[in-house]
């Protein structure tokens, strides 16, 4: 016996006709204001959609993006392989919290930009900076929640999982990382959200490579669509990321996860 | 055998919360096979002698003991039933059902066969792969009885399990766990605050003050076994409950019995 599941029909494509909508709508304004306005400062979509056509039959937007994802990948990575198992010793034991929760705070807090400087005169001006402001960025909300996920869960859950028997181990396995879990996921999705502001942020601001470097010299030339279509670049990688990572998500939770921390 | 001696279980106090004593003097015996239910105030601290006896909590002074053994901690002996249920949201009702036996290392197989002839024994085959939130309350209490009669415990610790369903559900709750118990013999003790529900199902019924919470009478019901739904309707039944509730009435502070003339 099956649970049954309530069947929403056109619900889907109720959703995907109202997303097109919205944005077809979008690109009618913004058109028109572009036209109007007739400023060398704000592109029409359509010289922008078209700067971006053109701009992606060159190699100089791919290795942009190349360039700004390593780090990307490489500071997003380590501030999940880093904060989960932080978020989660700081969930479940309180002696762990203390000494950290103050940092935690103070990173969720400052304006991390403000910091980009010291760590580019600690670590120079090479992709380990880079990715070291991308940790900083994302790591701090991956932490916080995976620690709200096990505090979420219900401590009766554990009383009960306790009364027959289990052991730490269990409780860890059949409780507290399923009972996390959507909460985590959350997290590593704003976490990733963080990550590409901080890839974007450090590149305009100091260390000047890959898309941050396209968009300042852009700007630098009056190259308005061109600036556009690097941030719509910007803003589509984005997109598919966090599409991607919804998509785990549902594999991983077909109960449909909780939305978690927002 | 249960046998408690002098317990006497004091909460530690928070900040400027003073502590709270729960329980102190509590004297308890309860027979192999026996039925007893622990009656009381509310915060009478029945719930926390339930606790203790089920290994969940520490106490400051007294004797614990079951089968002459001096309680550690939970153990296979016992399993409890909560008030909220405490099923695993994420799992579906079979899995909830062996989540015991799971914990005990039971192979898959072995599990399965139990936890479905426990479904079966308390009416809900047919729903195995159900997900507690699609169950009404009285169904997801029957989940967490079939989960805790799936170890074969000695002893059943239930915690206002019917608390918190509907006057029909609990009755038909309540003669299905009479008929479990006496089918198979097992020591009960039932926390409840219903005096009808404690002369309905018990052999004896432990009568407790206020907090700090001791025994201040044992009443044998003396309606033989099976006993059938009629019961209720008897004289003698009617005046056991009544006596119950004219003591329990006067145990109540006074400034809760003023509040109810106003």
């Amino acid at each position: 016996m099956a649970p049954s599941v309530p069947a929403r029909p056109f619900g889907g494509s109720l959703k995907w006709g109202l997303r097109l909508l919205s944005l077809t709508v979008f690109l009618v304004v913004w058109e028109g204001l572009g036209r109007s306005l007739d400023s060398l400062l704000l592109p029409t979509a359509s010289e922008t959609i078209a700067t971006l056509v053109r701009l992606t039959g060159t190699g100089e937007l791919w290795q942009a993006l190349w360039l700004s994802n390593q780090a990307l990948v490489m500071g997003y990575l380590a501030a999940l392989v880093m904060a989960i198992p932080l978020g989660l010793a700081i969930g479940r034991w309180r002696k762990f919290e203390k000494p950290i929760d103050l940092y935690l705070n103070l990173f969720l807090v400052t304006p991390v930009s403000a910091l980009i400087p010291l760590f580019i005169m600690a670590l120079g001006l090479g992709t380990v900076a880079r990715a070291a402001v991308v940790f900083v960025f994302s790591a701090p909300i991956v932490a916080v929640n995976t620690r709200a996920g096990l505090r979420g869960i219900d401590p009766r859950l554990i009383e009960m999982a306790r009364s027959f028997l289990a052991t730490e181990m269990q409780l860890w396995r059949k409780v507290l990382l399923p009972g996390a879990l959507p909460a985590v996921i959350s997290g590593v999705r704003l976490g990733l959200a963080r990550a590409i502001s901080g890839m974007v942020a450090v590149e305009l601001l100091l260390i000047s490579v890959g898309l941050g470097r396209l968009i300042l010299r852009y700007q630098a030339d009056f190259e308005a669509a061109s600036v556009y279509a690097v941030v719509l670049v910007v803003l589509a990688e984005a997109v598919l990321l966090i599409g991607l990572l919804r998509l785990l998500e549902k594999r991983l939770s077909p109960q449909g996860g909780t939305e978690g921390l927002q | 055998m249960i046998h408690i001696r002098g317990l006497r279980k004091v909460f530690p106090g928070v900040g400027h919360r003073p502590a709270t004593p729960a329980l102190e003097g509590f004297d308890l015996t309860v027979q192999d096979e026996e039925f007893v239910c622990l009656l009381g105030p509310s915060g009478c601290g029945k719930t926390t002698a339930l606790r203790i006896l089920g290994g969940l909590l520490r106490w400051e002074a007294g004797e614990v003991l079951i089968d002459g053994r001096t309680v550690t901690g939970p153990g296979t002996d016992r399993a409890m039933v909560f008030q909220n249920f405490a099923l695993l949201p994420w799992a579906d009702v079979l899995t909830n059902v062996a989540f015991g036996l799971e914990l005990r290392r039971t192979p898959s197989e072995g599990r399965r066969q139990t936890a479905k002839r426990w479904l079966e024994a308390v009416g809900l085959d047919g729903f195995e792969s159900h997900y507690p939130r699609e169950l009404s309350g009285g169904m997801q209490q029957r989940v967490g009885l079939a989960r805790a009669l799936a170890v074969d415990p000695k002893i059943l610790l239930m915690d206002e399990p019917f608390g918190s369903v509907d006057a029909q559900t609990r009755r038909v709750l309540q003669e299905d766990l009479v008929r479990l118990q006496q089918r198979d013999r097992r020591t009960v003790v039932f926390v409840t605050h219903s005096m009808e529900e404690s002369v309905r199902m018990a052999d004896r019924v432990v009568l407790m003050s206020p907090r700090p919470g001791h025994v201040v009478e044992t009443v044998d019901v003396p309606f033989p076994r099976p006993r059938s739904a009629e019961v209720r309707k008897d004289t003698a039944f009617v005046e056991l409950k009544e006596y119950l509730w004219s003591r329990l009435e006067a145990m109540q502070p006074p400034s809760e019995r003023e509040a109810r003339i106003r």
